[in-house]
């Protein structure tokens, strides 16, 4: 290991005040793998409820991603390329669900989507939130489309605009230079923020039980579990979307660095 | 009309304005550009492609481009950095206008461009490792491909090692003729100018401030600004030699003054002056002669004189010719 300055006291404190905060993240995961047991884990991977709610979580973490990026990337991309009134109200805007808690957030969407007015005009479209899989999407979105609009945000602002506006004069229009030229060049950004709003999206659980108890999320299942049979039903569950979320975690790692 | 004819172009953007550009540029020219940076040349190119809404209107032919959008002006554009798409290879980034304009012939044209820019090697690589010479010769072959009626270049010499600026100088003369171009080239750089110009226009804070052939804008400029932009030195009153009708002021070539050695009839004019301050440089002396309220400064060779004259408050007699005067 090389360190940066020759100062034993000084690296001294850096290493220990670092292997505090490592042991604080990293024992709880390695504890659930080690705690429960392969034969316990390969039940629970068995279990039909917990592999219907992992894929059904995993699916509509993956359509609220969908939607951001038809919906966030514009946005994120205004942003960046624009002055306009009221921009800094907007960024606040985007960034107040990173700071509020779940459940504020889960009762906010409630009261917006639920029987309200607003819910029954999307009732009229055949979209229902409260109970539904919209509404663990609208939920996972809400809470985590910020990952995704802010990195795109500053992925699109490292794109030189003269890479743009030479692509008009070569003949492109405004959509063609977006997609051929601002989207593509900002791909790291947007890739990292996608794969990061998705892995939050997986992870959503206040705002989600407000909405939606049935169909169950693995996070709403793990919970269930817990409250109904305790501990030793739900670490199995929890080990086995520990591991999943891992999993997405080195993804978003490994697609990261091939991009750099 | 004029092949290129720019009408009244005004713009005000963040802070600085173009004002009320006039430009008639002729099929075939070789137009240049020339300001100081911050002058507003390259908000002036933008302008002229459509990248900046503006004021006044924009004739090619008797077509009028101003009303169009960039992608339909048909006008080429190299920056100053290039610009290349760093998410394309080479070949993609000079064929890229093919995806969305009809190119005639367009195989042919591609190789033509390719071997005439010596790019064949090149073709497959990524941009990110390119020297400044080949992305600014990709840059142009991806404007030429596209086959545009007016080619635009900002500043393209800037990025370019001085070495290989004159045999790219030359470069670019070839390929507007060869390619059949009405080019407009920015530049700071006079000699730049000088050597490629048809016509050249100085622009100053926003305004086009004169316009003419290389010698007329280079050797006669209109206003004392231009003048200095333009390197001139030792820019005094024509009281100074006696004149009062002729024009205002008058400049002298630093390297046209003589220090007289003794009583002789080497000048038109000739004044007493005391040494301000001499330095050495490399093959020449440098000389700061205050003269009444004015200073000279001349550059004596240093072939002529053993030592520099180093004694402060020395008197000396300088002198030049009518010849050399250049009125301003």
């Amino acid at each position: 290991m090389k360190l940066a300055y020759k100062n034993d006291t000084f690296n001294i404190t850096l290493i220990v005040l670092a292997i505090i905060i490592v042991f604080f993240l990293s024992v709880p995961i390695l504890k659930m793998f080690v705690g429960v047991g392969s034969d316990k884990l390969i039940d629970a991977i068995k279990d039909g409820e917990v592999i219907s709610s992992i894929l059904l979580t995993m699916k509509v973490s993956m359509w609220a991603m969908v939607f951001v990026i038809i919906t966030g990337l514009p946005l994120a991309y205004l942003i960046a390329r624009y002055d306009f009134f009221g921009k800094s109200f907007l960024e606040a805007i985007i960034d107040i669900p990173i700071m509020i808690p779940h459940t504020a957030a889960g009762i906010a969407l409630l009261s917006t989507f639920g029987d309200t007015g607003l819910g029954d005009f999307f009732k009229f479209f055949g979209i229902e939130f409260v109970g539904t899989e919209y509404g663990i999407m609208i939920a996972m979105m809400f809470l985590s489309a910020p990952f995704l609009i802010n990195a795109a945000k500053d992925g699109f602002r490292k794109v030189d605009p003269k890479l743009e506006k030479v692509a008009r004069t070569l003949g492109a229009n405004p959509f063609k230079v977006f997609f051929a030229i601002s989207i593509p060049n900002a791909r790291k950004d947007i890739v990292n923020g996608a794969l990061m709003m998705w892995s939050r999206g997986l992870g959503e659980f206040g705002a989600v039980i407000i909405l939606v108890y049935h169909p169950m999320t693995t996070p709403v299942l793990i919970f269930d579990r817990f409250s109904s049979y305790g501990l030793s039903y739900s670490a199995p569950v929890a080990a086995v979307i520990i591991g999943f979320s891992a999993m997405v975690f080195l993804i978003i790692r490994f697609i990261a660095n091939r991009f750099d | 009309m004029s092949y290129l004819s720019i009408r009244h172009l005004s713009n005000f953007v963040a802070g600085f304005s173009l004002k009320d550009i006039n430009l008639e540029i002729d099929r075939g020219e070789y137009f240049v550009l020339l300001g100081q940076s911050g002058s507003g040349k390259t908000r002036l190119l933008e302008a002229i492609a459509g990248l900046y809404k503006s004021e006044g209107t924009i004739f090619y032919k008797e077509d009028e481009i101003s009303k169009k959008n960039p992608e339909h002006r048909d006008i080429g554009f190299v920056y100053q950095d290039f610009a290349l798409f760093p998410n394309m290879n080479v070949e993609e980034n000079i064929i890229f206008a093919g995806r969305y304009r009809e190119i005639e012939e367009k195989e042919e044209h591609f190789k033509d461009i390719v071997d005439f820019l010596d790019l064949q090697d090149l073709l497959e690589r990524s941009i990110s490792d390119l020297s400044g010479g080949e992305k600014q010769r990709i840059a142009i072959a991806r404007a030429i491909y596209a086959k545009p009626k007016i080619l635009l270049l900002d500043e393209p010499l800037s990025a370019i090692d001085p070495t290989f600026r004159n045999s790219i100088m030359k470069k670019l003369k070839e390929i507007h003729r060869r390619y059949d171009l009405t080019t407009i080239h920015v530049t700071h750089n006079f000699r730049e100018a000088s050597y490629l110009a048809d016509k050249i226009a100085i622009i100053m804070d926003g305004s086009i401030e004169q316009v003419g052939s290389p010698d007329e804008v280079l050797n006669h400029p209109k206003t004392i600004d231009i003048a200095k932009f333009l390197g001139f030195k030792n820019i005094f009153s024509t009281y100074l030699i006696g004149k009062e009708s002729k024009a205002d002021y008058f400049s002298v070539d630093p390297n046209l003054i003589h220090i007289v050695k003794e009583q002789s009839d080497c000048c038109d004019y000739s004044f007493e002056g005391k040494v301000e301050e001499c330095m050495g440089i490399t093959d020449h002396f440098k000389l700061f002669v205050s003269v009444k309220e004015s200073q000279f400064f001349i550059k004596i060779p240093k072939r002529d004189y053993e030592s520099c004259l180093s004694k402060s408050k020395q008197s000396v007699t300088i002198g030049f010719n009518e010849k050399d005067v250049a009125y301003l």
